[in-house]
């Protein structure tokens, strides 16, 4: 039987609290009630991810993302679409490195149907799982790979760069996209077999946020799930852990077709969930996110070499996190003008670290971005999930934003010492070429992305 | 080969007892200087939405200088009589705010988004920039040279490719309509800071703006708060323009923007139709879900999850510009990529799709789920103040009444099937639509000719 404890607000979780309980059979339960609107958001994290994957199957745990929406023994063909947006829900499911998301929103006297979708899959996919689906499917995902990365300019920087500050065997050295080869490749027994290892109750977290009778919705989570059965023989992902900092300059200059030259790069940073991540996210807020940046001011306002600049994190839990540097330069600039720029202002910062004002600008901003996560049912119910899948502990999400206003100045200095050098970081160039002497297709601004949706 | 499971299966639940909801009534004012005002209190949204609406529309841009409506937007944020530009986005990000400011052939649009603790300083920051912006001539120099350099990731982006060609066949060549919303190369390099500054004093003043604000209001004294700010903006007064009629030549024909060695082609397949004063809108809303609203309408049943041609093609309807008259008009469009090989036969089953819509109708069980989800849904559409402010902001632009959107989803609830296949056919007549596909023009133009969808072309893509 389900048991649980609940919890009380904590300061700084905006008076939100959440409860947390695990069915016989392993699979955790998150509960967060909250009732100003009658909308409840049902969000499932499967301890898999794109890191799972082996060699010669890059792309399979999204392609299989996919195929969880082709049906189940009581859901035909599309049905978990047609019966949960009849229902007037809405709903998709996302693969990354570390995991696999699946979540539906529901105006609240609909939450029953979620829960039961979710359970006949997670019980019964393979019933309905076929050669049909998985051959539709893989010409879907490889036409997503197109549009999204294989036809937009500098559409594979993400996978260039990733592949380069991960080295060769790494789990995270691909991305979730996975290369059309292997799309390819992909067998409809290692759908099968991908489902047998991974998908599991005791490998998930399932949490219901909203306007939700906690009691009642523990009694269906215990109906609709408590017989599939765990399993246990998930292998291990290959080992994630590095060195703090990768030791020189790594470098890929890539000519291509696209519009004007830039300069991307990837620092290593700590691993999310410590402080220094978090310090991290600050340091990269103050030199590189929004228009008061020192490299925005530098580069877009003074300077005037590029017509965007800006930093972002990629906070990874079992690999170090990705600091993501991305300029476009401006006419004629060449990269070398911008690399300089940015060592200069890296190289001060760390040398001065942030300013009492620019602290405070980037706790206001990371706070907003919090406020807006958590501002809706689904994006409370997601970080839920994240914190218990990646930390043990859904709860931590309530307090994230408390632990981000209390690094100091100090920490940030020091994250930014340590890990934004010139030796920590691989670099991609893109140099344009007339289509004449083009040697790949054209790929754009997909940037930063590393989810993967179903829709 | 099947799997039997050995879970304990338990038939489909029944839906419980809906809980009322509502489309927020605003409540409407006016400031003493005459700006319009709706408020809209909305209990646990802790990120407030503010949004501004310029009387001051694309059309109204003086010839020769598109995009100076698109510069004055951007420099709004530029620094005011109290800060430099610098310091100006520095005030926004110490308020953990955004502010966005763009503009389309309604008016010009600023959307601020701050947490309400610091709702004073976003309204501060935003009167300034409304009332006293600086419109310095180095930082206008900044935002052209920087717009100049946008255009070509533009051009080289396949949807914003397509989109620019589709508006260039539509509407007549000297329709503000027909050329690009933020300007040509041509046309932004001769914008300067007295062309921002004119433009501004011609057509920003708060007698002809409307302010929406929508959030967690406890506590907050909203009148004082804007009694300071955007009630100190002053200005003259003046009537609204009078708002010009949408023309459009929608003879069927394909334009090809040639890409070679486009991996994929993108369609943009459309035309001009009724906006949200047309009675026939809610059939059309909900004729255009049907036929593709999401990956279980008509469309995504073949061409992805049958044929897997793509990974998802939308049909919508997207208003242009209304007038209080009613003569406005819609975008009705379809838009994907499909890979290049498949180019052809894809169109094929596009063109048979409407054309069984067109013989056969729409099943009463389409229109149903449709219904159920286009109203169903509203209450997780609207979960956000910023979503809120956004249709209401919508309503206003377009001259619609403030219960607009609540009328809408009972006119929804009450459209049957014949309606909504009327609408939807019409909408969307096979030889009445023009089709751009920006794509590798030696692999589609023979298989497209063969289509007879009309006449096709082939212009390069710069």
């Amino acid at each position: 039987m389900p048991m649980g404890h609940t919890a009380t607000a904590q300061a700084g979780s905006g008076g939100l609290t959440a409860t947390e309980h695990r069915l016989a059979n392993g699979l955790r339960v998150v509960l967060s009630e909250d009732h100003l609107t009658p909308v409840a958001a049902v969000c499932l994290w499967y301890d898999v991810g794109s890191r799972h994957e082996v060699k010669g199957r890059t792309g399979l745990a999204h392609l299989f993302e996919h195929l969880m929406f082709q049906g189940s023994a009581q859901v035909k063909g599309n049905g978990h679409f047609e019966f949960v947006q009849g229902a007037g829900g809405s709903l998709n499911g996302t693969t990354s490195f570390e995991r696999t998301n699946y979540f539906e929103t529901m105006p609240a006297h609909e939450l029953e149907l979620a829960l039961w979708l979710e359970a006949d899959r997670m019980g019964s996919l393979l019933t309905a799982l076929d050669d049909e689906s998985m051959e539709n499917q893989r010409d879907v995902v490889k036409n997503e790979r197109r549009q999204r990365y294989d036809n937009v300019p500098y559409g594979t920087a993400f996978e260039k760069l990733t592949a380069l500050a991960y080295p060769e065997g790494h789990p995270y050295h691909h991305t979730p996209i996975g290369s059309m080869a292997d799309l390819d490749a992909a067998t409809l027994e290692d759908a099968r077999a991908f489902f047998r290892t991974y998908y599991a109750p005791n490998n998930a977290v399932l949490s219901v946020v909203g306007d939700i009778d906690p009691e009642r919705t523990l009694a269906w989570v215990e109906k609709y799930f408590g017989s599939i059965p765990g399993h246990d023989g998930k292998p291990a992902p290959r080992d994630g852990s590095l060195p703090e900092t990768i030791g020189e300059q790594l470098r890929e200059v890539v000519e291509e077709e696209v519009p004007a030259r830039a300069l991307m790069a990837a620092y290593r940073l700590p691993h999310d969930g410590t402080r220094a991540c978090d310090a991290a996210d600050l340091a990269l807020t103050v030199l590189g996110g929004g228009e008061s940046s020192r490299l925005y001011n530098r580069l877009v306002r003074r300077d005037r070499t590029a017509v965007a600049a800006g930093f972002g994190l990629l906070r990874l839990a079992g690999a170090p996190s990705l600091g993501w540097l991305d300029v476009k330069t401006s006419g004629d600039v060449e990269v070398p003008v911008i690399e300089t720029a940015i060592d200069e202002e890296l190289a001060r910062f760390a040398e001065e670290g942030p300013t009492a004002e620019e602290m405070e600008r980037a706790q206001a901003q990371l706070e907003r971005e919090w406020l807006d996560r958590l501002g809706t049912v689904a994006g409370r119910a997601d970080e839920l999930c994240r914190y218990a899948v990646l930390f043990g502990d859904p709860q931590l999400a309530l307090t994230a934003v408390q632990r981000v206003l209390e690094i100091t100045a100090e920490e940030v200095q020091e994250v930014a010492k340590a890990r934004l050098r010139p030796d920590n970081r691989a670099v991609l160039v893109y140099e344009p070429v007339t289509d004449e002497d083009a040697t790949e297709d054209t790929a754009a601004a997909a940037g930063d992305e590393n989810e993967e949706a179903a829709k | 080969m099947t799997e039997l499971a050995t879970m304990d299966f338990h038939s489909r639940p029944q839906a419980g007892d809906a809980k009322p909801w509502a489309f927020p009534a605003p409540e409407r004012g006016t400031l003493d200087n005459g700006l319009t005002l709706l408020r809209c209190h909305r209990p646990g949204q802790q990120v407030v939405a503010v949004e501004v609406l310029l009387d001051a529309p694309l059309e109204a841009e003086p010839a020769g200088l598109d995009g100076v409506a698109t510069i004055m937007a951007r420099a709004f944020s530029e620094g005011t009589d109290k800060h430099s530009a610098e310091e100006f986005a520095a005030e926004l990000e110490r308020a953990g705010a955004t502010l966005d400011a763009h503009a389309d052939h309604p008016g010009v649009r600023l959307s601020l988004e701050v947490p309400a603790s610091r709702l004073a300083k976003g309204l501060n920051l935003i009167a300034d920039a409304l009332r006293a912006p600086a419109f310095a001539d180095s930082e206008v120099e900044r935002l052209v040279a920087n717009r100049l350099d946008e255009i070509p990731h533009e051009l080289a982006n396949p949807s914003r490719r397509a989109a620019k060609e589709l508006s260039k066949e539509l509407f007549p060549s000297d329709a503000r309509m027909s050329r690009p919303r933020q300007g040509t190369e041509e046309t932004v390099a001769a914008i300067d800071s007295a062309a921002i500054r004119g433009f501004y004093e011609k057509h920003v003043r708060p007698a002809t703006a409307t302010a929406v604000v929508v959030g967690d209001l406890t506590g907050i004294d909203l009148d004082a708060l804007l009694g300071d700010t955007l009630g100190a903006w002053t200005g003259s007064s003046a009537e609204s323009r009078p708002v010009p009629p949408v023309t459009a030549d929608d003879t069927g024909r394909v334009v090809i923007v040639d890409r070679p060695g486009a991996v994929q082609t993108q369609l943009l397949i459309g035309r001009v139709g009724p906006d949200r004063h047309d009675r026939v809108w809610p059939a059309q809303v909900l004729g255009t879900y049907c036929l593709g609203g999401t990956l279980t309408s008509r469309l995504d049943r073949v061409l992805r999850e049958e044929k897997g041609y793509t990974y998802g093609v939308r049909a919508f309807g997207q208003v242009l510009r209304s007038a209080p008259d009613g003569t406005g008009a819609a975008m009705l469009a379809i838009s994907g990529s499909v890979d290049t090989p498949n180019t052809g036969p894809a169109l094929i089953d596009l063109w048979t799709v409407l054309r069984t819509l067109a013989a056969e109708g729409l099943t009463d069980a389409e229109r149903d789920v449709a219904v159920q989800n286009l109203v169903g849904v509203a209450p997780l559409k609207y979960e956000t103040a910023a979503a809120v402010a956004s249709t209401l902001a919508d309503q206003v632009e377009q001259h619609l009444p403030d219960d607009y959107q609540a009328t809408l989803y009972r006119q929804l609830a009450a459209t049957g099937t014949v309606e909504a296949t009327a609408a939807a056919v019409s909408a969307f007549p096979v030889d009445r639509l023009v089709t751009v596909l920006v794509g590798d023009a030696a692999q589609i133009k023979a298989p497209v000719e063969a289509l007879g969808i009309g006449e096709v072309t082939v212009v390069a893509a710069e």
